[in-house]
């Protein structure tokens, strides 16, 4: 550790610099339910935001005016400013939300402001059927805001650099480069969503209206539906969330939602440029394919054997639906969460905990493990296991794709086995905290930290308002880490060790 | 670590614990309103109703389903806690008509709370009963029902609350397999209203000074990026 070198009161002024660019941009997406709040009349929830929005448009202005400088972006500011960006966020967030008076204390507002940006979809909200229109665009727009990554605004808009912004694109666990330039990637993902938007939108619209809404209605919760669905937040405008609507259709054009969210940007790429093959033989689709009908196939023989349902129609629309909210870490519920332990039986739920543990695709608003890296430790598994069954003099070769084949090496492997491990330390962490209150079963706590840990925000029940404010921070940290995949965490925490105890450089 | 260090990390520190600690306390001054929402409604024919899990689910579910007397008054978190013990029964359910009459033919689909929000406390506004999530069933009301339903509840609207004589289905196979309550009749006990949500006078005060002070810093900001 003697060869670790302090870092000096300039890469601080660099990181602030930074910081405050991505509140700019926070700051932006707050003014948006100050709009909608005026024009609703809700007066107080227009000054709510109007705080935020100022408290974030301050540091901004700042942060420009004391803070700039032309120096360069290394890796270690990237991944500290993307670890200390989506914690500060998170904390700017949550302001609108401790002055909504539904958050009981600063860490509830906290936590549902980082359920959102790490697009979970847990709530501790109070009284959400009674919410402010505002305030429920606010926790749904977060989602959109956090799903295409908070820190891509600022790569898009108010970076000039390619360079300099793509240190912080690969700290925000999206490490797949689309095109050469990472400002055109940036550019890419928000043209993929910007379509979505307009077209999920109207899908769900028609949906909406065709299973009886009003209209003005019906676009109030199409677009709520549209940024918890495609971001795979899995936020509801309604407590009972997706079994509020009793429409098949809207559950359909939900469902293609969330597995458009779950591709990951290179693969939307791919079918955009018409090449559908890409998609057929990308190890994350083959790896989600296989897992989903696996996970399917336990998840409906639990439903049968526990006798929950007794037509194909049901275990489809209630099994089917939240297996693909699960894999796709949206988090959506067609139930209410205390049914998957009364009346699930114990194979259904344990479906849904694997389901929730992998997740969708890298590169991808999803959470959890990700195909990507349950593909490759299989396909490492299986490399081994040749390489013992083959004469000593044989050469194993394991290739795989993910848009051009590429050879497995170690490094990947082992690369692919860490995330896997630490998340699943995460989940052991979230379960054992819980069952330390001595309020919750083995099942209850084990789902809700997978859950929690992969951000996918589907509930049995322990994530409540009235839960304990040490498993509620606990929670919140997972949902951080789980976010960014651990590495830029982890970076920050070498950071500050280094301030702490790092040679000065001479 | 040298003190200019230390100055540099302790002041976002210090401005987040303000930030934090700010919005709390103007939180807990919100003007209040002394509103008396109760709604009268008899206790549960089965005063507790256990979670039905593990491996005697059955057994709990039917002893529980065999205690509970015909058209009983039930709550949407014993119904949650074992759906088994009440599939197909008639039971009597007291709550708040929330969100929106979904219209179908044949009658329409509405959500009915019967937390706290919708029997005590009235909608969380201008008050500060932070008693947890909303909790209700979906409820199938057949034409002829649900006529009588004048106002739902949404933000600051205290929605009609009605008592419902009906069958409740555990997989109801109209709705996809959902866990719904088919009315058979419908009366209203307590008529919607609207909340008049008090104005939060420091607040607004605050976010008019704030939004100043983000203006200058942005034409701060911007002057000394001229400048250089």
């Amino acid at each position: 550790m003697r060869m670790v070198l302090r870092p000096g009161p300039d890469d601080l002024k660099l990181i602030g610099y930074y910081l405050g660019k991505v509140l700019f941009g926070l700051g932006l997406v707050i003014l948006i339910p100050a709009i909608v709040a005026l024009s609703a009349r809700e007066w107080n929830a227009a000054t709510a935001f109007i705080i935020g929005s100022s408290l974030c448009l301050i540091v901004a202005g700042l942060s420009e005016a004391l803070l700039a400088t032309k120096r360069s972006l290394t890796w270690a500011h990237g991944m500290v400013i993307v670890a200390v960006a989506w914690l500060v966020g998170a904390i700017f967030a949550a302001v609108p939300f401790m002055l909504s008076g539904r958050f009981e204390t600063p860490l509830a507002a906290i936590f549902e402001a980082m359920s959102a940006l790490t697009t979970t979809g847990m709530s501790v909200i109070h009284d959400l059927d009674h919410t402010p229109l505002s305030e429920d665009f606010y926790r749904h727009l977060l989602q959109f805001a956090g799903g295409q990554g908070i820190v891509i605004v600022v790569l898009s808009l108010f970076v000039s650099g390619g360079a300099q912004a793509g240190t912080l694109y690969a700290a925000e666990a999206r490490d797949e480069r689309i095109l050469p330039n990472f400002i055109r990637t940036a550019r890419f993902i928000f043209a993929v969503a910007g379509t979505f938007l307009v077209v999920g939108t109207l899908a769900l619209f028609g949906a909406l209206t065709f299973a009886g809404f009003t209209p003005s209605r019906a676009l109030y919760h199409a677009i709520n539906l549209f940024f918890a669905s495609f971001d795979t937040g899995g936020f509801s405008p309604m407590q009972a969330s997706m079994a509020y609507y009793h429409s098949f259709s809207v559950e359909l054009v939900v469902m293609v939602l969330m597995i458009a969210g779950t591709l990951s940007f290179g693969l939307h790429f791919a079918l955009w440029r018409g090449d559908p093959k890409n998609l057929l033989r990308h190890l994350e689709t083959r790896t989600l394919a296989v897992t989903s009908t696996l996970f399917f196939a336990t998840l409906a023989t639990g439903l049968v054997l526990a006798g929950t349902y007794d037509s194909a129609t049901a275990v489809f629309r209630k099994g089917f639906f939240t297996l693909i909210s699960a894999m796709s870490s949206t988090g959506h519920q067609v139930n209410a969460g205390v049914t998957y332990l009364t009346d699930w039986g114990v194979l259904a739920p344990a479906a849904l905990v694997g389901a929730m543990a992998i997740g969708g695709m890298a590169s991808s608003t999803a959470g959890g493990i990700k195909a990507i890296r349950v593909g490759l430790a299989f396909k490492a598994l299986t490399h081994d296991i040749r390489r013992i069954l083959l004469p000593e003099s044989a050469i194993t070769v394991t290739t795989y794709s993910t848009g051009r084949r590429q050879v497995l090496r170690d490094a990947t492997a082992r690369s692919a086995m860490t995330v896997l491990l630490l998340f699943i330390v995460t989940y052991l962490i979230g379960t054992v905290t819980a069952l330390l209150y001595g309020e919750y079963a083995l099942t209850e706590a084990l789902f809700e930290a997978v859950s929690v840990g992969s951000n996918i925000g589907v509930s049995i029940g322990v994530v409540d308002p009235l839960m304990p404010q040490g498993l509620m921070a606990v929670y919140t940290v997972m949902m951080w880490l789980g976010r960014l995949e651990y590495v830029a965490v982890f970076a920050l925490v070498g950071y500050l060790f280094a301030i702490a105890r790092g040679r000065t450089n001479a | 670590m040298n003190v200019s260090m230390l100055r540099l990390l302790s002041l976002p520190l210090a401005i987040l614990v303000a930030i934090t600690a700010g919005a709390y306390w103007l939180d807990r001054v919100a003007p209040e309103l002394d509103l008396d929402v109760v709604v009268d409604v008899p206790p549960p024919a089965l005063a507790d109703v256990p979670r039905c899990m593990g491996e005697n689910d059955s057994a709990v579910a039917t002893a529980i389903g065999n205690q509970f007397p015909e058209s009983g008054r039930v709550t949407s978190s014993q119904l949650l806690n074992c759906p088994r013990a009440f599939d197909q029964k008639t039971v009597t359910f007291t709550g708040e008509v929330v969100g929106e009459l979904i219209m179908r033919r044949g009658g329409v689909w509405a959500h009915v709370n019967d937390d706290p929000y919708a029997l005590i406390y009235g909608p969380l506004v201008g008050h500060s009963a932070h008693v947890g999530f909303n909790s209700g069933v979906a409820v199938w009301f057949p034409d002829g029902t649900h006529e009588i339903i004048e106002t739902v509840g949404r933000h600051a609207i205290r929605g009609d609350v009605v008592k419902i004589v009906g069958t409740f289905l555990r997989a109801d196979p109209n709705d996809g397999g959902g866990l719904t309550l088919r009315a058979d009749s419908v009366s209203v006990l307590a008529e919607g209203f609207t909340v008049d949500e008090p104005l939060h006078t420091l607040q607004l005060v605050v976010a008019a000074v704030l939004l100043a002070g983000a203006l200058a810093a942005l034409g701060l900001a911007q002057f000394v990026r001229r400048r250089r």
